[in-house]
């Protein structure tokens, strides 16, 4: 059955000021759309049967084992490990790109409210991390529902602004992460992408997951501008080009071709995830990614 | 210091400065630039790096081409030339133009062949050998310039073609002109090395005037074209000491009609310096010989030739006089077409008719306009015929049957005989006016003069002079008459107009400042008042008098000048009615025919003895037929559709002038 957030566009859905309100539309929007609910796949699996003591629920008398032995079996389940999952959110300057309204920021905080919802939907813990040039705030991860309004009060609250150097700052936060886990990166990756590489390398070697949602601008990847125009940096103040944009453009594209390329080639070695995400796809995009992760996982 | 190129467009260069259109357009582009707060400046920061000075030089290269487009097209639209080509480049194309001497003098011939043949051959030559792809044209030099074809050509085959038929008879040669006429042509040619050639006998009539003056302002133009050309100078002369021209003919009538005898008086000259003792000019009439004169020229003198000749049928005619002189056979010959008329009918409107001899108003005249009918002598032919009608008779069936009209003393005339009248003259009739004692003065200023805008000339003013016996009288002043119908007098053998003794006139009101279209005044009274006044009206004529044709007033009839005066007045006016068939070089010939031959087309054969076909429009009451393109001289003969044929000579102006120093 579909949901109304299935045709609703990021830009849409930036008018919601409610982060929770827009983390439940998009799951619900999402899970609603699948055929099997991702609860049934992996939330709790048969371990043993047991005899029958009163006092238990009669609705988890196994019926077969009944029919086939005449006696009362409890059909017993095992709790699934909780999956702890990290969100790291740039918040760097160059995250704050957006002409149309909505910007990198703005969608990377929505993705990351939705992907928390979905979380500890299922019963995840989720923990968050916040940063630019260092980290601004810590959030370990927790699997209670009010959980969730921490992490959104939290996401509601902060700006982006700043320089930002990813490597030296996970570089810091790989000892904060004590138990390994799943840690989902919503940033551009923006910045020196050997020393970016190196730290999500000693992420790995702490035996982390590392899903990474990267955030584009369609702006930076089509480079569409035609007259002459001031590029004026988002992170550092001060540092202003004036050019034609039409004589760079090609040089520009080929220069973000070989960034991307070396940044997937590196995540591939780390086996990492890299996602790529342009702030006019819709979430779900980004759910269903981290589903297929979750399951690669589990 | 002369640039080492040239424009043939120089206006064009203008266009240059729209160069400066794409740098506006780049700074006002690169001043109104949007600002965008940019997070992947690394990515850009890297491209900038090492793409900046690649940038800078592909602007600042895009900024030229830019430029350079409107400025290259503006250069192309001006057609540069590099006038230093020419030297470097054995086989560069050229714009060559030959100005071909086509003067009677170039007639002249050495060992059989004449100059005009050499100078053919040299100008085939000329443009066999210059470089292929090249264009050319040939101007003729005579009459002032003009091209062989109607523009410059590239088809050398074709410019060479049309040379074969050229003849040496178009006239002087005028050199000036011609040099003039080939910088003009030089602007229609487009190859960027040029040049001028010039193909004369250096005949002095070309040069004598204007060698030092004109000639050299012409060259000096020619110098200052943007493309200077080389000019050379070919001589074909052969020197020519015996020339004897024909200058003119003269003829004792202005009209000539069947039967009557014309005289036709031939002007000799000899140009050179060896006497002629006897020689030879004949005279053909439609090309058959019909007599020959021997006279005797001395050196450089003059001399004439008289013919007489009759003509038996009515129509065109042509008669040639022929000298037989030197080589130089272009001028010794001379052409003339004489329209011979059955009659020339003339209505003359008796105002005041009597039955007494002698005492109607046009009794006099009708003995003067046909005295051999009048006095019984049938024998000789009168070439005008009359009609004497009263006044209330006159009408439009009688004006238009005439050629002439003649008014006597007429008091008045009612709306439907003037505007008769009027059409009839506006379409090429005659009309002449004579007052007299029973004219309304007061009508005729109001309704014939009408302000200048009638038919008459002048409007009447009082009368003057007494009829009483021993009142004084005034008489015609006798000076040299410029006018066709009075030029007669100006030798006394044919009379003088002098002995006339006028008792009563009109004054005439003449106007107080002359205009472009003020009546002519033909001959003045003692008194000063104007005697006879000549106006245009339409394509016709009228000429007034200031005293009546009859004896009343003066004793005009009773002198021998009235007859040939009477008769003069009405040929003259009679021949407005017919085009003249003798023209100088240039003025269009121009025939009358029957309105029915409107819309249909006559043949017109040229001396070249090509024929074209011309149409014929319908102008007024008649058919009429133009061709401007008189440039060749010699006999056109027009064929009107109804199979008649007319004569037209084309004559060169300044025929005479041949001499060879």
């Amino acid at each position: 059955m579909a949901h109304v957030s299935d045709f609703l566009t990021p830009a849409d859905l930036q008018k919601i000021s409610n982060l929770q309100v827009v983390a439940r539309q998009v799951v619900e929007g999402f899970c609603s759309g699948m055929h099997r609910s991702p609860h049934k796949g992996f939330s709790v699996e048969f371990k043993q049967h047991r005899q029958y003591v009163p006092g238990d629920e009669i609705r988890h008398i196994d019926w077969r084992v009944f029919g086939r032995s005449d006696r009362f079996y409890i059909r017993e389940y095992e709790e699934e490990t909780n999956l702890r999952a990290t969100i790291l959110l740039d918040m760097s300057g160059s995250m704050n790109y957006g002409r149309n309204g909505l910007t990198k920021y703005h969608y990377a905080t929505r993705l990351a409210a939705s992907l928390a919802y979905l979380m500890i939907g299922q019963q995840d813990s989720v923990g968050m991390v916040t940063f630019d040039t260092k980290i601004r705030k810590y959030i370990p991860p927790r699997s209670r529902v009010s959980h969730l309004r921490v992490l959104i009060d939290e996401l509601q609250r902060s700006e982006p602004g700043g320089e930002t150097e990813l490597g030296d700052v996970f570089h810091d936060l790989v000892p904060k992460l004590h138990r390994r886990g799943l840690l989902v990166i919503l940033s551009d990756c923006f910045g020196d992408v050997p020393s970016l590489l190196k730290a999500l390398a000693h992420f790995r070697h702490a035996h982390h997951e590392i899903l990474i949602f990267q955030i584009w601008d369609r702006d930076e990847l089509e480079f569409p501008f035609k007259q002459w125009t001031q590029f004026e940096s988002l992170e550092t103040a001060g540092v202003k080009h004036l050019l034609d944009p039409v004589l760079l453009r090609e040089a520009y594209l080929e220069n973000l071709e070989k960034f991307r390329a070396e940044l997937l080639r590196g995540c591939r070695r780390h086996k990492i995830d890299l996602v790529p995400f342009v702030t006019d796809q819709p979430y779900a995009e980004a759910l269903a990614a981290y589903i297929s992760r979750r399951r690669t996982r589990g | 210091m002369s640039l080492p190129f040239g424009f043939i467009n120089g206006a064009l260069l203008a266009g240059a400065f729209a160069l400066a259109i794409p740098i506006i357009i780049h700074l006002f582009h690169k001043s109104r630039f949007q600002i965008v707060k940019w997070g992947a400046m690394h990515l850009l920061e890297a491209v900038i790096r090492t793409n900046q000075r690649r940038i800078k030089i592909e602007q600042i290269i895009l900024l030229i081409i830019r430029a350079a487009i409107p400025l290259i097209l503006a250069l192309c639209m001006a057609r540069p030339v590099w006038k230093g080509v020419r030297k470097l480049m054995g086989e560069t194309r050229t714009s060559t133009i030959i100005l071909l001497d086509n003067s009677y003098s170039m007639a002249a011939s050495r060992a059989g062949t004449s100059n005009i043949s050499l100078a053919k051959d040299e100008a085939e030559r000329i443009l066999n050998e210059v470089p292929r792809g090249s264009d050319a044209q040939v101007v003729l030099m005579g009459e002032g310039g003009a091209p062989l074809l109607d523009e410059p050509t590239y088809d050398l085959a074709r410019l060479t073609q049309s040379l074969k038929p050229l003849e040496a008879t178009y006239g002087t040669a005028t050199v000036p002109a011609g040099l003039d006429f080939a910088a003009n042509v030089f602007g229609q040619m487009h190859e960027s090395t040029r040049n001028l050639i010039v193909m004369t006998d250096f005949q002095r009539v070309s040069f004598e005037a204007t060698e030092d003056a004109e000639v050299g302002q012409m060259l000096d133009r020619l110098h200052k074209l943007t493309i200077p050309p080389e000019v050379t100078f070919f001589d074909v002369g052969t020197e020519v000491k015996d020339n004897v021209a024909i200058e003119s003919l003269d003829y004792s009538r202005l009209m000539v009609g069947i039967g009557q005898k014309i005289q036709i008086r031939a002007n000799l000259r000899n140009f050179g310096d060896a006497p002629y003792q006897d020689l030879r000019v004949y005279f053909k009439a439609d090309g058959k010989e019909r007599s020959m004169a021997q006279i005797r020229l001395g050196p450089h003198e003059k001399g004439q030739v008289l013919f007489t000749h009759a003509f038996d049928t009515a129509g065109s005619h042509v008669v040639e006089i022929v000298a037989d002189a030197d080589p130089l056979k272009a001028d010794n010959s001379y052409l003339a077409s004489i329209p011979v008329r059955d009659k020339i009918p003339v209505l003359l409107v008796n105002g005041d008719p009597s039955a007494e001899p002698l005492k109607g108003e046009t009794d006099f005249a009708e003995i003067a306009l046909q005295p051999y009918s009048s006095t019984g002598r049938v024998a000789l032919a009168d070439l005008i015929s009359t009609k004497v009608i009263r006044t209330e008779n006159l009408d439009a069936k009688d004006i238009n049957a005439s050629a002439v009209v003649m008014l006597a003393n007429v008091r008045q005339l009612d709306a439907g005989q003037l505007k008769a009248l009027e059409d009839f003259v506006r379409n090429g009739g005659g009309l002449l006016i004579f007052p007299g004692n029973r004219v309304d003065a007061s009508w005729a200023n109001a309704s014939l003069f009408k302000d200048g805008k009638g038919l008459l000339p002048l409007g009447y003013g009082a009368l003057a002079g007494d009829l009483k016996e021993g009142a004084p009288s005034v008489g015609i002043v006798s000076q040299r008459f410029d006018h066709p119908a009075l030029d007669l007098f100006n030798d006394p053998r044919n009379g003088t107009v002098s002995d006339a003794a006028i008792k009563m006139w009109y004054r005439m009101k003449e106007p107080a400042s002359a205009s472009a279209n003020a009546p002519t005044i033909i001959a003045r009274l003692t008194s000063g008042d104007p005697f006879l006044v000549e106006k245009q009206f339409g394509e016709g004529r009228v000429i007034q008098c200031a005293i009546p044709c009859d004896a009343d007033w003066s004793n005009l009839p009773m002198r021998p000048f009235y007859l040939p005066m009477m008769q003069r007045l009405s040929i003259y006016l009679a021949s407005t009615v017919f085009p003249p068939r003798n023209l100088e070089v240039s003025k269009p010939l121009v025939a009358f025919l029957p309105a029915g031959d409107a819309g249909k087309k006559a043949s017109l054969s040229l001396p070249d003895g090509t024929a074209r076909e011309v149409p014929v429009v319908k102008k007024g009451e008649r058919g009429v037929i133009e061709y401007p393109k008189t440039q060749q001289p010699g006999l056109y003969t027009l064929t009107s559709p109804s199979g008649t044929a007319t004569h037209f000579v084309v004559t060169p102006r300044d025929a005479n002038r041949i001499c060879k120093s």
